[in-house]
């Protein structure tokens, strides 16, 4: 099996043996070329000029968390629809009410997240208009 | 012992205003405990009242609650330091010489009235409580005589410097404090001191009372500015973020500090016309405006109709090219990247106009004292005409551009929120308090310089957000250049310039005839003109809200005491109460949609 | 017959030079096209200055970066923020490498041509994120959040989006669904598809409206606040190769690739992917920035049903 595809590879590993050496060469080139220098403030992260106060080293909120997970389920998901897609043909009818299924209960999580408010990001504010209306509604 | 501000010998500006000044002191004399408060005689027919240290509050929550009609904006507060004055103008009799006197300038929109509230201090007792739970921008304004003056204020959450670097010493605004850099030791700058100066200025959320964490994260303290694209120059915001969403906000100011307050009293009264200039720097002769209507008021000069149409005219064009910049850089601030690129160009045709008439261009100093500099230059009709006919066609381009796009309206709904209430509470003024839906503009008001003979439509909104805001100032556009075309249309003729003997600079003609008016062109030309003593102060409706210039004379060739103030001031210190628990981007477009520069924020 | 097809040895390192250097070449040539254009949108001239048009800027520039102080932060995670640059870059010229830009040009041609790019292109996120977190510094920091928040979610549909293609070609081989087109271009059975691979293509390349990681307006130069010189210029120049990329890839899947009358078929490619990027220049003249959390969900509750309602139409319409 490996005597089989390593042949036909050769021009991707040489491309990217190819990328590599460009790459490695402008840093290299740009490593010798550039000016040094030290000055009393080079070692101070920039943050508008101020000195800093607290690392960039932090715990995140958890909103950054959930992204993650909601990617890792759907992405996950989505490498199935990628195997069906090619496959579709052969997997014919029966294949395709699967995956309606698949893809129904899919959009149903996306619902179920999205009344949860899971999807959800950043505080809102509504102007003077939007308030009066929303009063009025509570009005009634 | 009360003297009556009405019994003075000049004219107040226009009647509407002194009757509204008649029915406050009939009122307040009706109502008030005497004790309280005495009345002073002033050149620009604000009612002045003298309380002290011990009745202020209850004085101003009067005026804020208790009457009918309130007063319901903190305008101003600043102080004086009396110490040197030679003349004691004003002062009610039987009271005592004071060393400083705090000032108050209280605004009621449902009156159109201004009025001032003095209280003099003595030097061994320089405090007052503070006006920070009747207003809160007393906040800053606290900060900034305490800063300057040295006063402090019992009460106040946070007394420190505002203008100054945490590590200066002494109080610039004091008589005894010098006044240039050639009166001190060279300016250096070695390692240990920036290191200094560095280390005052770092964040300490400790200080403000920030948590560093919250339940489940930990809050960032980021500082956004003073070197930043988007605060409009040298401001800076420090906030409390987790992840992006802000928490709490401390703006911080005085980067652009540069004392013109100060200058004020070390230059003659003419030649202090290019500072103003450089107050809010996009407004142009707008800001000599206010100077040069305070001085006219003190010193009771009549300008020709032709010399106030010009100055009419001028200031709107110079309203179009800040309100101009404003836009684009409010589309750009979103993300929008080109809008600011076509207005620029707009701008430059103004600013071709600006340059044809005066020969400068962002900082003409055109206005004087009486007048303006010269006479229209022959074939100016043409070039204003030309910019009226092509002006009206970009802004419905830039309607469809910037307005109506979907995303910046996304962006700007519903962002930066605040009420009319909130507004007057915080000393909001201009197009940021006409967008919550309040018809307030000082053109309308309180006309001066002849804007009560132009026909212009005050613009408003009711959204009270960043959206808005941009809104009314396109409108303004539209009808400044309505303003303009009347100009146009109607130049009167005559004098470009009073011939009044104090105006700037003086009147050569007959000098080569009379030994008297040589000497008296001479003097006025080398030292200046000499202003009568007493105590004027003009606001106008500047581009960016309320501007005006509280002068203090005694009677010499410069000012004793120049108090400038400016809309940006207050409208900054908002930016907390309306961006707190929003996202970074949220900030950017409130900080865009205030529409402020530095320098009139920190004179 | 696979040994008459395969092409020489020769041909293939020429291929390999010429795409390398034309993918470097062009996205270089971008950056002084792109102000060009700019320039020309927004009623100003541009660099004009250096050589004919302007064009020598190209060099200048590059010459300046050289010349660039290489800063490498003390309070940097130092390793890594040397690598974070370099992976876009890899990334980026390596996704090249399935792209069939005309018949015999090329540099391989892999059955699964398609998920070697989607591959390829999820790469590049990790120089985002990882150059904001190496570079120690909050608004490197935000702007690697918002670049991780930003592509993870565009991630997601970017794959569904193209699902359509390959169900009507029936292969993940990127020459074969060129081919597949001859009888019509995919844009029109898969313009929903399409749009949704377009969006999440100007997301994965953080190019206006979705330059949220770099925001200046908000973040300074976000992610890569502390870089300069090259290290910069490789964060450039990695975005520029991914606009190519992408143009070059809609063309591919949705633009029957280098198909077309009278041209010879470099020239159809050339000239669609060009016209491709020259939209992605327009829309950064024209468009302002949403906010992160508009993005997120102008992606999560419109683009990830689409792309999931699209497939299944496609399925339904092809199984029938």
């Amino acid at each position: 099996m490996v005597d089989v595809v390593v042949p036909e590879l050769w021009p991707l590993i040489a491309y990217f043996l190819a990328v590599l050496g460009l790459v490695v060469l402008m840093l290299t080139l740009s490593h010798f070329l550039g000016q040094r220098r030290r000055d009393r403030a080079t070692d101070e992260p920039y943050e508008s000029g101020i000195v800093s106060v607290g690392s960039a080293r932090l715990r995140f909120s958890i909103g950054f968390y959930l992204v993650a997970i909601l990617f890792v389920i759907f992405d996950l998901e989505a490498i199935y629809l990628f195997a069906w897609a090619i496959s579709f043909r052969e997997a014919g009818m029966l294949g395709f009410i699967e995956a309606s299924i698949f893809i129904g209960v899919l959009l149903v999580g996306l619902i179920y997240l999205w009344r949860l408010g899971a999807l959800d990001w950043g505080g809102k504010q509504k102007s003077l208009e939007q308030r009066e209306s929303v009063n009025a509604n509570n009005g009634k | 012992m009360q003297s009556d501000t009405l019994t003075r010998k000049q004219p107040l500006p226009t009647k509407t205003y002194a009757l509204a000044a008649r029915a406050f002191l009939a009122e307040i004399r009706r109502n008030a405990n005497d004790a309280w408060y005495q009345l002073q005689d002033c050149a620009d027919g604000f009612p002045t009242l003298w309380t002290t240290p011990g009745n202020v509050i209850a004085l101003l929550r009067y005026l804020k609650h208790k009457i009918p009609h309130p007063f319901a904006m903190l305008y101003d507060l600043t102080a004086i330091d009396e110490r040197l004055r030679i003349n004691d103008y004003g002062r009610p009799q039987g009271t005592q010489k004071p060393d400083f006197t705090v000032v108050y300038q209280l605004l009621s929109v449902e009156r159109d009235l201004f009025i001032r509230i003095k209280v003099p201090l003595t030097e061994n007792a320089l405090s007052l409580p503070s006006a920070t739970a009747l207003w809160p921008n007393a906040n800053w304004y606290e900060r900034e005589v305490w800063d300057l003056f040295g006063i402090a204020f019992d009460g106040h959450p946070h007394l420190r410097r505002i203008m100054m670097p945490h590590t200066w010493k002494g109080h610039p605004l004091r008589k005894d404090h010098h006044a240039r850099a050639t009166e001190v030791d060279p300016f250096t700058l070695s390692d240990e001191k920036q290191d200094r100066e560095q280390e005052a200025l770092r964040f300490r959320p400790e200080e403000w009372g920030m948590a560093d964490h919250g339940e489940d994260s930990d809050y960032m303290f980021l500082n956004l500015g003073p070197n930043h694209p988007s605060v409009h120059g040298v401001f800076r915001v420090a906030l409390q973020l987790d992840g992006e969403q802000i928490i709490d906000s401390v703006p911080d100011i005085g980067y652009h500090h540069r004392g013109a307050e100060k200058m004020a009293e070390r230059q003659a009264w003419h030649s202090y016309m290019p500072y103003t200039d450089r107050i809010d720097y996009l407004g142009g002769v707008m800001n000599n405006l206010p100077y040069v209507l305070a001085l006219e008021q003190l010193a009771g000069i009549k300008v020709p109709p032709r010399a106030q149409t010009i100055r009419v005219m001028m200031a709107e064009l110079f309203r179009i090219s800040s309100h101009l910049v404003f836009y684009g850089t409010f589309a750009q601030d979103v993300g929008q990247m080109s809008p600011v690129f076509y207005m620029f160009i707009d701008r430059e045709k103004l600013f071709g106009i600006v340059e044809a008439i005066t020969g400068g261009r962002m900082h003409p100093a055109w206005f004087r004292i009486g007048g303006v500099a010269q006479d229209l230059p022959e074939g100016w009709d043409r070039m204003v005409r030309e910019f009226l006919d092509y002006m009206p066609a970009r802004l419905a381009e830039y309607e469809g551009m910037v307005l109506k796009n979907k995303l910046l309206q996304k962006r700007t709904r519903g962002i930066g929120v605040y009420n009319t209430a909130e507004a007057l509470d915080w000393g909001i003024t201009g197009p940021g308090l006409r967008a919550t839906g309040l018809d307030w503009d000082l053109r309308k008001r309180r006309p001066y310089s002849g804007y009560e003979q132009f026909e212009f439509d005050v613009p408003t909104a009711n959204g009270g957000d960043c959206f808005d805001r941009c809104v009314v100032r396109v409108e303004e556009i539209r009808q400044s250049l309505r303003i303009i075309e009347q100009c146009l249309n109607n130049m009167p003729s005559g004098p470009y310039k009073s011939d009044h003997p104090l105006t700037t600079p003086p009147a050569k003609e007959r000098t080569m005839e009379d030994i008297e008016t040589l000497i008296q062109h001479f003097v006025n030309n080398s030292w200046g003109p000499v202003m009568p003593v007493g105590e004027s102060c003009f606001p106008i409706e500047a581009t960016k809200g309320l501007n005006s210039y509280h002068i203090v004379s005694d009677g010499g060739t410069t000012s004793y005491r120049t108090r400038i103030r400016t809309p940006s001031f207050p409208h900054l210190q908002m930016i907390p109460h309306i961006s707190n628990g929003l996202m970074v981007a949220d900030l950017i477009a409130i900080i865009a949609s205030i529409d402020f520069v530095m320098a009139d924020v920190d004179r | 017959m696979e040994a008459v097809t395969e092409p020489s040895v020769l041909a293939t390192l020429l291929n390999i030079g010429g795409i390398l250097l034309a993918a470097v070449i062009f996205a270089a040539l971008l950056t002084w096209g792109e102000r060009r254009l700019l320039g020309f949108w927004q009623d100003r001239p541009g660099p004009n200055r250096v050589g004919p048009f302007g064009l020598l800027q190209v060099v200048a520039d590059m010459i300046k970066l050289f010349f660039k102080e290489d800063f490498v932060p003390k309070f940097a995670d130092i390793p890594v923020f040397i690598l974070a640059p370099t992976i876009v870059m890899i990334a980026m010229l390596m996704g090249f490498a399935v792209l069939p830009i005309a018949p015999g040009i090329g540099v391989i041609d892999l059955n699964i041509g398609l998920l070697f790019f989607l591959a390829m292109s999820s790469m590049a996120v990790y120089s985002v994120i990882l150059g904001g977190y190496a570079s120690n510094n909050k608004y490197a920091l935000l702007g690697g959040l918002r670049a991780a928040a930003q592509t993870v979610s565009y991630e997601v549909f970017m794959g569904i989006s193209l699902m359509g293609v390959v169900m009507m070609a029936g292969t993940f081989n990127l020459r074969e669904i060129v081919l597949a087109q001859e009888g019509g271009w995919y844009i029109v059975p898969q313009f929903f598809g399409f749009l949704v691979f377009l969006v999440a293509g100007i997301a994965e390349s953080h190019r206006l409206p979705f330059d949220l990681p770099e925001a200046e307006h908000e973040l300074t130069a976000g992610f890569h606040t502390e870089y300069s010189g090259m290290k910069f210029g490789m964060f450039f120049v990695g975005e520029y190769l991914s606009v190519i990329l992408i143009s070059g890839l809609i063309t591919t899947l949705f633009l029957g690739g280098w198909l077309g009358p009278w041209l010879p078929p470099l020239a159809w490619f050339l000239i669609k992917t060009f016209v491709l990027v020259v939209f992605f220049v327009l829309l950064r003249a024209a468009i302002p920035r949403p906010r992160y959390d508009q993005l997120m969900d102008f992606g999560w509750k419109v683009m990830l049903p689409v792309s999931l309602i699209n497939l299944l139409a496609t399925a339904a319409i092809l199984i029938s």
